[in-house]
């Protein structure tokens, strides 16, 4: 199959024509979105145009140190936007946060390149920063969903949780509960996404294969196995990122710390 | 023996308790008495060491609340308050995990007696199957001074158990506590059926407070 054409500066000019229906929409009803929906669309294309330059490069040198240094850098990004969409405190939750993701996604990313592609180099641009960034972006907001739903569960039904210690719980017995439920919280959609996948969404990376001229078959294989490693990778950063973050949240009483959410 | 000595507490710049001092026997009872807003759950959290004094001292069974032993002494209370959160799933289920728990593994779990409690409490066997999040806020209480019961515990701590209540229940529970001769009980309550049973009360006031 042969790759997609390009598309000229002049066309894409189009794509941003479509704006204009979203524009007039929020002029004429007044949503308030007409700013803030300048600023994003501009920052969304300057951020992908910069990623663009950075892959050429990344691509041409193929140095496997740069490539991880990279994945890092992404996992720092990643971890900075959960903590701004969640009400908890970045001196508490950034570094364990960080932690699990890079665990958890790296050694997900690990399993994916070796045991599933078994390149030679595993370590090279188009797996590694591809297939991270893949990773990264799909896990971010079930981490989000499942850390904020642990704490704010707990700080919200505070009398369940210590009429658990009064009937005679120790910490982690009073707190398996919400772990369970916060787990629960992060896997659900993701689950119930899986089970519509190819019917109601043709997933972004198998359409980026495809346009990229390959096979479709082959599309429909990485497809399946990226969505089992994103699955498999949410579920250990969730887990990891309460697990880390668990034991400093409390005091020696047993008592959630108010410190740990932003005002 | 309970006892709350030269405490003081203040949040912010509400002060709740002023070196308070009180003291109740093994076995004996106070009714502590006072608006909403004047710490009444605050001191039943205070003596489960969920809420810490500023100054002053709290004795639980005749020993200085402390780290070391917090985790230990919770053990022989029973909190049971007025809008109770007990979780979600079949009422059985959750009964019989606290059951699991590491420390109350040595009590066994049955099913009768759990039985005989809810039929005690004007509840049929049937609650077992419930969902926890279908019982009614009255029906949840039970439940909870029922699992206390089953967990056989020294001192109570009842925190307007009885405000949700209609009279017939009311009476039913009071009557049930009072006869508990051999357990502590610390009661918090604006209901005049606790009021008239002639227990030592404290009144805590909007400034500090007074026995």
């Amino acid at each position: 199959m042969e790759a997609a054409p390009d598309i000229s500066i002049l066309r894409l000019l189009a794509a941003f024509g479509l704006l204009i229906v979203p524009l007039a929409l929020s002029f004429f009803l007044r949503l308030g979105f007409v700013r803030q929906l300048f600023i994003s669309a501009g920052r969304m294309t300057g951020q992908l145009f910069l990623m663009g330059i950075l892959l050429v490069y990344l691509f041409r040198w193929d140095n496997p140190w740069l490539n991880v240094a990279w994945v890092i850098v992404m996992m720092f990004f990643a971890c900075f936007s959960a903590m701004v969409n969640s009400k908890l405190s970045f001196r508490h939750f950034f570094l364990p946060v960080f932690l699990a993701y890079f665990v958890g996604t790296g050694l997900i990313l690990l399993f994916f390149n070796k045991v599933i592609v078994n390149y030679e180099n595993i370590f090279t641009a188009r797996l590694v920063v591809v297939v991270g960034g893949m990773l990264l972006g799909n896990s971010l907001n079930s981490t989000i969903i499942g850390i904020s739903h642990y704490y704010e569960a707990i700080r919200k039904e505070n009398k369940r949780y210590l009429y658990l210690l009064s009937l005679g719980a120790n910490q982690q017995e009073a707190l398996l509960p919400f772990f369970r439920e916060a787990l629960r919280a992060a896997m659900r959609p993701f689950i119930a996404n899986m089970a519509t996948m190819g019917i109601v969404s043709l997933p972004g990376m198998m359409t980026g294969q495809m346009l990229g001229g390959a096979d479709p078959e082959t599309a429909i294989k990485y497809q399946i196995a990226i969505v089992l490693a994103i699955f498999t990778a949410l579920t250990i950063s969730v887990a990891l990122s309460i697990f880390f973050t668990s034991n400093r949240a409390f005091d020696d009483y047993g008592i959630l710390k108010g410190s740990l959410f932003r005002r | 023996m309970i006892k709350l000595d030269n405490v003081t507490l203040s949040f912010g710049d509400q002060q709740l308790f002023e070196r308070l001092s009180v003291e109740v026997p093994a076995g004996g009872r106070l009714l502590i008495s006072g608006e909403s807003g004047s710490g009444k759950t605050t001191l039943l959290r205070m003596l489960l060491g969920f809420v810490l004094p500023d100054r002053g001292m709290v004795y639980v069974d005749g020993e200085q609340l402390q780290v070391d032993n917090v985790w230990r002494l919770r053990r022989k209370m029973a909190y049971v308050s007025q809008e109770m959160q007990i979780g979600k799933g079949r009422v059985e289920s959750f009964i019989k995990e606290i059951f699991r728990f590491k420390n109350n593994r040595r009590i066994e779990y049955r099913r009768d007696k759990v039985i005989a409690l809810l039929e005690d409490f004007q509840l049929g066997s049937g609650t077992l199957d419930k969902d926890l999040e279908d019982l009614s806020g009255g029906e949840l209480q039970r439940v909870a001074i029922i699992v206390t019961l089953l967990l056989n515990r020294q001192i109570y701590l009842l925190d307007e158990v009885t405000s949700a209540l209609d009279q017939q229940l009311k009476e039913m529970i009071v009557n049930y506590f009072t006869n508990l001769d051999d357990k502590t009980l610390i009661i918090s309550s604006h209901d005049k059926i606790w009021h008239d049973q002639g227990f030592p009360t404290i009144h805590l006031g909007n400034n500090g407070s007074s026995t």
